[in-house]
């Protein structure tokens, strides 16, 4: 239902427009049809964008409830604020942007739980510098593993093992790819902070990884 | 700097990774890797642990299906 994750996407959405990322003609029209109120437009926009919403919000909230919620919200602020899209902008890209803010407003007010920090999951060091135990090659090549839906299924295990601030970092960082200074702002930490967060959910992945790609799943 | 430990290697990997060391320090850095094994193997499998992590999402996205009928509904109702 709309609420306070829809009033601050609709706040939200002007800084996230990206200037270079221009509308196509064919969505121009969808515009212009949306604003005059068009009820076919609507819901063209809606069958067009939710299930590829309905991703990243998954990707964020790993709960379907929650995310089929955050997509609602998106399409509600979306609709209320579209007099104000700029068309320097893609309306992918605005409504992926407005959903990404929706699912960190549920993060935000998610139960604040005691969240263990990934120190154990971090590589050791001797004191003169040099790793504990040594790394070796992964045997398998990504795309090989890709092709399993087990060994993607054990990835993406392994992702939601990763403690959510870092989880969370991880996503919009490696996956949505969005850029540092929107993150840090979305998340309201530092740039610095952002970077030392991402690099440690990196590590930490990659020891939770460690043991089955020596292996190869 | 002109020599690095595994310690300050894996430290700063994030910033080699993203190409934002300047020459020299890159210089030491890869002179490092020709040295060390351990750390060569750890660059791979951090960069391979990224490249797992979009493509498991790439490939979540390609298999998904189209958003459930009732969430496409309720946002519809939702705009009425």
């Amino acid at each position: 239902m709309p609420g306070l994750a829809v009033a601050i996407a609709e706040t939200r959405y002007a800084e996230d427009m990206q200037p270079s990322d221009s509308a196509r003609p064919d969505e121009r029209q969808l515009i212009e049809r949306l604003r005059a109120g068009e009820e076919t437009a609507f819901e063209q926009l809606v069958d067009d964008h939710a299930a590829p919403l309905l991703a990243v919000t998954r990707r964020i909230l790993r709960d379907e409830e929650e995310a089929r919620d955050a997509v609602q919200e998106a399409f509600v602020a979306a609709f209320r604020k579209i007099g104000e899209f700029q068309s320097e902008s893609r309306v992918s890209t605005w409504l992926h942007r407005i959903a990404v803010n929706c699912a960190l407003m549920k993060l935000r007010v998610r139960a604040r739980r005691r969240e263990r920090d990934v120190d154990d999951l971090l590589p050791q060091f001797d004191a003169d510098g040099h790793q504990q135990h040594s790394s070796a090659t992964w045997k398998e090549s990504v795309e090989d593993v890709l092709q399993r839906e087990q060994s993607r299924a054990l990835v993406r295990e392994c992702i939601d093992r990763l403690p959510e601030s870092y989880r969370v970092v991880l996503v919009l960082r490696d996956i949505e790819q969005l850029s540092p200074e929107v993150v840090a702002e979305k998340l309201q930490i530092t740039r610095d902070n952002l970077k030392v967060k991402l690099h440690r959910a990196r590590q930490a992945l990659r020891t939770l990884l460690d043991p089955y790609m020596r292996g190869a799943m | 700097m002109s020599h690095v430990t595994c310690i300050e290697f894996i430290s700063f990997l994030d910033a080699y990774v993203d190409e934002e060391l300047d020459a020299g320090t890159r210089a030491t850095f890869d002179l490092h890797l020709l040295i060390c094994p351990s750390c060569r193997a750890y660059l791979a499998s951090y960069r391979e642990t990224i490249d797992l992590v979009r493509g498991v999402a790439e490939k979540e996205e390609e298999l998904a299906h189209d958003a459930p009928a009732e969430l496409i509904d309720a946002v519809k109702h939702v705009k009425r």
